[in-house]
């Protein structure tokens, strides 16, 4: 009996185990990247497992049947696929997308310290870096004309109504790497080009004044790129795209009867060995451009070292190359048959090379207190040819220390000192240097788990040549409440202060087009003072909403003026006004397959002193972007709009100047994208390619006088990673 | 929010697209940059002593203020006309300056002969005295308006400068 009974029990036994059905697979990122610690799930079970380091997971002994799995990991989209379980094990790639638009990531640049993004209290968007090569943006700039709340009009970024337009000359927006300015030491603008595209893990965009960690450029927001931290597999992503632009709208504009084309190749390889992580990137990318001596070729060369000394404590080194050649487009001739030929400009070129190096050291000390170093040099020099010879030359340093201090778990203090100093050898800026110093603080206090209060102070004395000094105090404070979990209301009144650029203050050259630039040493520092309330609402897990109310006064705001000579010459305008409306929504329809995003921004900009619209300030903004990603194909539809800019540089376009003809010509801005994409990574084939249409509707617009936007064009990019 | 509250949305977003079917900006149809006007100018009475340059001038609008007096109200500026000229016949697409003071179609509110003791063209208005206004029926306060049409050049357009009987000075002079 004792027999019969051992063998049912083994038999039984066996049939149980012969009844358990087994899954595994690999969770990769769409960049064939291992997502180490993916949760799978199993819908309605207790069966579950977590992806190891080599993004492989098992799941054993689930009865036959049909299930659903759940896959999710922070950062990227959470995803569901159906599979059957019987005798032959089920074996899955499962890839994740990373998430375009983040609402719950950490980020870190607000406050300088690691800090979620519902417990802020200034609006922000964490933007992923996989829209860069869906799209096929060939520089981080056209990214950000998708962004709610940025305006690029042409090079030159505006949040919330920061910046007109000054070619290049001054930003309101601090654009950084890993928290290092790259501002250029004589103009003060940004060269989206220095920025390292393949490298990037995500970019935080914060509205709104952030003088008070950031310093003077901060005025009207920050743009922080944070690079991707160590890979432990040696990875290698070679991309390629070609495209070209279509024939104009109008018989009349064609001015070419070759090809338009532009096309690309990088190629960047990450690994580590032990306590060393790097990372090496090559490009080359040329655009013959649409317009007539408007092309450009450039060469990067990016690079990145990380030296780990235990878990926290690490050095990370990267230097970034740019040269470029570029012809020099400033203004249609007339919008007849030159409206892509600048015929004043023709045989312009410029030649330039940027270096950009950094150096961040950080050390934690213990769980309260870390210290973080930064230094940086960034060499720009160009060279431009033509009817005259312009050249200049500028190095900027820089340096910044900073430490976190957690006095509790409720009350956080970082506090910085940094010094930058630049020097500029050019014919058209003169040879000044420019010095700057700053200290800070700000602290963090969660009053109640419900309410957290920042308050900030800066101090900055800034000199430039023999201007005398100046200092600004610049503070700030802050308010986070969640009402619930889901509705979290943010308020924030902050101070901003901008010392005008060596550009700014002694450009006294021709800069082309019958246009000459004055110099003005008597140009003095704006100020501003920003408020912001703000309410982000989560409705459900897969539909959110933020609203913000905002409202900027600027004093002795700088811009770009027409003088009785008929010359341009930055002035202070003495009082400025910017208020305005903002709603972003996302609303994942189906989750991970159909999502929607879209932002809306109304802004009402004055110039008090004369009683009109401030120049090149669209009033309605609408950003609306449809993707469904039924894998393994990807679409996407991105539209913009922007109502017709109310207030130019008239005095450029009118009789009796006329300097540009038909320059006054401007209409409300709509623009529609397409893409369609395959991701091979299903396959397992580590490939992707896309076709993006931009400008689909061939539509004719500016975004500054005399410069007829991109026209209708097309690309088609592939992606391979081993 | 569902699938069909998408579908409900759909359309609008569609809507969104089509509308940029619209071209947009347009080629100008105006021709530009042909217009023009033609003229003498008749000198009488004994030229001021020390004049270092004489110059047709055309302003677009009226000079009410001395900040009026600015480069970006100028639309003409003709040669330097010769000292102790008796008579100038003049083209103003033959100026020197037609490349940087481009005339287009339109009014013009003042059109006058102004001299200078500077070698230099300076932009100062005290620097310059007008000696002669483009007026109606010789009556020099009363100033006539310049109309040039499109692709067309205004014939006539004739200045009596009478050194005796300078026109009233517009504002800002010493």
């Amino acid at each position: 009996m004792k027999k019969i009974f051992f063998i049912l029990i083994i038999f039984s036994s066996a049939n149980l185990f012969a009844q358990g059905g087994q899954i595994k697979g690999k969770v990769i990122s769409d960049k064939a990247q291992p997502i180490i610690g993916a949760n799978v799930i199993v819908l309605g079970t207790n069966f579950g497992a977590a992806a190891n380091e080599t993004g492989f997971f098992e799941i054993y002994n689930l009865p036959y049947g049909k299930y659903t799995l759940q896959i999710s990991s922070i950062g990227y989209e959470k995803k569901t696929v159906s599979v059957t379980i019987s005798e032959k094990p089920a074996s899955l790639t499962i890839v994740l997308r990373e998430t375009v638009i983040e609402t719950e990531q950490i980020i870190v640049s607000a406050g300088k310290y690691e800090q979620k993004i519902q417990d802020l209290t200034v609006s922000t968007v964490v933007i992923q870096p996989d829209v860069i090569t869906r799209k096929n943006y060939q520089t981080f700039d056209e990214m950000l004309r998708h962004v709610p709340g940025v305006q690029m009009t042409l090079e030159q970024p505006s949040i919330r109504g920061s910046s007109g337009y000054s070619r290049g000359a001054g930003a309101r927006v601090l654009v950084a790497i890993n928290g290092i300015p790259i501002y250029s030491g004589d103009t003060g603008d940004i060269v989206w080009e220095m920025i390292p595209i393949a490298d990037i893990e995500r970019v935080e965009v914060i509205k709104g004044p952030a003088s008070s960690l950031y310093g003077s450029t901060a005025i009207g927001g920050v743009i922080n790129i944070i690079t991707k931290s160590v890979v432990k597999n040696p990875i290698t992503n070679f991309r390629t795209y070609i495209g070209g632009y279509d024939n104009p709208a109008y018989k009349l504009w064609n001015w070419s009867k070759s090809f338009r084309e532009f096309y690309g190749v990088e190629l960047t390889h990450s690994n580590s060995y032990e306590n060393l992580g790097y990372t090496i990137s090559l490009k080359k990318f040329d655009n013959n451009g649409y317009r007539k001596n408007d092309y450009f070729k450039r060469y990067i060369t990016y690079a990145k070292l990380n030296y780990s000394f235990s878990q926290n404590n690490y050095l990370t080194f990267f230097f970034n190359f740019l040269n470029q050649n570029r012809g020099n487009f400033l203004y249609w001739s007339d919008l007849r048959e030159n409206a892509l030929i600048d015929t004043s400009s023709l045989g312009n070129i410029v030649k330039s090379n940027r270096f950009l190096s950094g150096l961040i050291y950080h050390h934690h000390f213990n769980s309260s207190f870390s210290a973080e170093l930064k230094t940086s040099l960034y060499r720009t020099k160009f060279e431009g040819y033509g009817k005259e010879y312009t050249a200049s030359t500028a190095t900027l340093i820089r340096g910044e220390a900073f430490t976190n201090y957690k006095f509790s778990n409720s009350f956080l203090l970082t506090s910085g000192v940094e010094a930058s100093y630049a020097k500029v050898k050019s014919n058209i800026f003169k040879n000044p240097f420019f010095s700057n110093a700053g200290a800070y603080a700000q602290t963090e206090l969660k009053i109640t788990p419900e309410l957290i209060a920042t308050i900030g102070l800066r101090y900055d004395f800034i000199k430039l040549d023999t201007i005398p000094g100046k200092g600004a105090f610049t503070p700030r404070a802050g308010l986070n409440f969640k009402l619930t979990k889901d509705f979290i209301l943010r308020s924030s009144i902050g101070t901003g202060f901008r010392a005008p650029t060596p550009a700014e203050v002694f450009t006294s050259a021709a800069v082309g087009g019958g246009i000459s630039v004055k110099e003005n040493p008597n140009l003095t520092s704006e100020k501003s003072i920003s408020f912001e309330a703000g309410a982000n609402y989560f409705y459900s897990q897969n539909l959110f909403f933020d609203l913000a109310f905002y409202q900027t006064d600027y004093d002795n705001f700088i811009e770009p003026n027409l003088t009785k000579e008929g010359d341009i010459q930055f002035i202070n305008l003495s009082r400025a006004r910017i208020q305005g409306v903002e709603l972003i929504t996302d609303w994942s329809i189906i989750p991970a397959e159909l999502q929607l995003s879209a932002g809306y921004n109304y802004m009402w900009s004055r110039d008090i002193e004369h009683n009109k619209a401030m120049k090149y300030r669209p009033r309605n903004i609408l950003y609306a972007q449809v993707r469904y990603s039924p894998a393994p194909f990807d679409f996407g539809i991105d539209f913009r709009y922007w109502s017709k800019v109310e207030e130019i540089d008239f005095a450029l376009t009118q009789p009796p100047l006329v300097l540009i003809p038909d320059g006054d010509k401007r209409v409300q801005v709509y623009v529609a994208d397409v893409m369609v994409g395959y991701n091979f990574l299903v396959t397992s084939l580590p490939a992707k390619i896309y076709l993006n249409i931009k400008n689909i509707f061939n539509y004719n617009y500016i975004e500054f006088i005399g410069n007829i936007a991109p026209i209708r064009n097309a690309s088609f990019s592939l992606e391979l990673f081993f | 929010m569902t699938l069909k509250n998408f579908l409900f949305f759909l359309p609008i977003f569609i809507s969104l697209l089509f509308i940029s079917c619209d071209g947009g900006i347009e080629p100008a149809t105006e021709p530009l940059g042909a217009a023009g006007f033609s003229g003498k100018v008749t000198f009488n009475g004994s030229w001021p002593i020390g004049v270092k340059r004489t110059h047709l001038v055309v302003f677009k609008n009226e000079i009410k203020t001395a900040d009026d007096f600015f480069i970006p109200n100028l639309s003409f500026v003709s040669d330097s006309i010769p000292y102790n000229s008796k008579e100038y016949f003049y083209k103003s697409i033959e100026s020197p300056y037609s490349a940087i003071f481009k005339l287009v179609p339109g009014s013009y509110s003042y059109l006058v002969v102004a001299q200078s003791y500077t070698p230099l063209i300076t932009f100062e208005r005290k620097d310059w005295f007008v000696v002669g206004v483009y007026c109606e029926g010789g009556d020099q306060n009363r100033i006539k308006k310049l109309l040039l049409e499109p692709g067309k050049i205004t014939e006539g357009v004739d200045i009596i400068v009478n050194f005796r009987n300078p026109p009233p000075q517009p504002p800002g002079a010493n």
